[in-house]
């Protein structure tokens, strides 16, 4: 015989194991409809990008030179990001097995930032560039012009690298090794992003004396040409 | 300029090792070594020889016990007015002796007031003219030897003729630069070719401020001359 509180306890718990029931069967139905949704606005391939050809400037530790060397990246249109971007791959060349510069593998830069370079005594001129993807020329000033001595932007920029102290710190140690390293970073970014005439390290955001104890990163380095021949033993 | 002086910098010192080269080698023992020996040669040959540091803790200007700046360096290099100033490091990589000036563009005179970041500049042609010296006198040694340009603190601050001297092994095994032979044929080389250069050496020119024209006192209508 059967206890009336006993079946009362009986239909309750079956009341709350179908209503358990429903409850699950509904949420994972809400999931399943939002995954799918979500699945539904996610690319298959990654956005479509052209390929163009870059130019690094690497270094071979071997004989000292920095040497041009053609690529083809996709890069993005940001003017900062491709200097990044520019980099990174640059870096991460070295970090190959083989490579004529080994450094380790691993992100080196935090950011770059591209600033305006004030300049005084030279101004944009009014001609166009011969290249439309030239920059246009500078000229000096009017010596009869009452702002001559004022600085003025014409053009170009001075990139800040703000490098990872994770590169910094485990990048080798020596006056060739450091040199090559920001001496291939300059011509890669000269290479290829000419409206850079000048260069200043970071690392975390803040200025360092050295990269490794040797090349100087508290210095602004022109953005100049800097491949060099190999250098031979005398 | 003090013409029979020199200053010697090996690099590093104390808690800052330098590279590692080989396994249990420090670059700021060899850099040291080698400027004792350069010292000897040079001291022989009548020359007076300023070094940043003869220990392992680097020397302090003014304070005992503090670290050596790289600032540090330059400043006792600068105030010694030295006809040559050699930054002695070493290195694993490559082999005989690398020889580097500074990479500043030349200027053709030193400016009033010197910038201290760039004040090499004007004595950049000098510096490498002593990198050519040096280089060839390394060549009769029969040591091998490479010559470019580099931007290593603290040579870009020096007003003097200033080289980096980086020592690399011999040949193929990085244990051969502790090598007293060698180190002695290197230091030997460097300070052969030293002996010559105080008469071969020149400042560059100075620019120095115009003088203020003395002001003019207002003449008084009337007053008496």
């Amino acid at each position: 015989m059967i206890s009336r509180h006993q079946r009362i306890v009986f239909w309750s718990l079956l009341g709350c194991i179908v209503a358990m029931a429903l409850l699950l069967f509904f949420t994972r139905q809400r999931e399943r409809d939002r995954v799918t949704s979500l699945a539904d606005k996610t690319p298959i391939d990654a956005p479509a990008t052209t390929a163009e050809p870059v130019t690094l400037t690497l270094a071979n530790d071997a004989d000292g030179s920095i040497t041009n060397s053609q690529r083809e990246i996709a890069l993005p249109t940001e003017t900062t990001a491709r200097a990044r971007a520019l980099i990174d791959r640059l870096l991460a060349d070295y970090a190959q097995p083989g490579s004529a510069h080994p450094l380790e593998s691993g992100s080196a830069v935090n950011e770059v930032f591209l600033l305006p370079l004030p300049v005084v005594g030279h101004t944009l001129s009014p001609a166009p560039a011969a290249n439309p993807n030239d920059r246009r020329p500078t000229v000096p000033v009017a010596s009869a012009d009452p702002n001559a001595l004022q600085p003025r932007s014409p053009g170009g920029e001075l990139a800040v690298i703000d490098l990872r102290s994770n590169f910094v710190n485990r990048h080798p140690s020596g006056v060739e090794v450091e040199s090559l390293t920001l001496l291939s970073i300059i011509g890669t970014l000269h290479a290829n992003l000419p409206q850079i005439e000048a260069v200043r390290f970071l690392v975390d955001g803040q200025p360092r004396e050295t990269l490794a104890g040797h090349a100087d990163l508290l210095r602004t380095y022109p953005s100049k040409d800097t491949t060099t021949p190999a250098t031979p033993n005398l | 300029m003090n013409r029979q002086t020199i200053v010697l910098d090996p690099a590093h010192g104390g808690l800052d090792g330098g590279s590692r080269i080989g396994d249990t080698l420090l670059e700021k023992d060899i850099t040291l070594a080698l400027a004792f020996k350069l010292r000897s040669l040079l001291t022989a040959r009548g020359f007076t020889v300023i070094m940043t540091r003869d220990t392992d803790v680097p020397t302090t200007p003014n304070a005992q016990g503090s670290a050596l700046t790289l600032d540090d360096r330059a400043g006792i290099a600068n105030h010694a007015r030295a006809s040559a100033c050699l930054l002695l490091h070493a290195t694993g990589a490559g082999n005989g002796v690398h020889l580097y000036h500074s990479d500043l563009d030349p200027a053709p005179y030193e400016a009033a007031p010197l910038p201290w970041l760039t004040a090499q500049a004007a004595w950049a042609p000098e510096s490498a003219h002593l990198e050519r010296q040096l280089g060839a006198a390394l060549h009769r040694a029969a040591v091998p030897s490479v010559l470019s340009s580099a931007s290593v603190r603290p040579v870009d601050s020096l007003t003097c003729p200033a080289l980096i001297v980086e020592l690399a092994p011999e040949g193929d095994d990085p244990a051969s630069i502790q090598d007293a032979d060698y180190q002695q044929r290197v230091a030997e080389s460097l300070a052969a070719a030293l002996v010559f250069w105080p008469q071969q050496t020149h400042p560059p020119l100075r620019l120095v401020a115009a003088p203020h024209a003395a002001p003019v006192p207002p003449t008084t209508a009337g007053a008496k001359p």
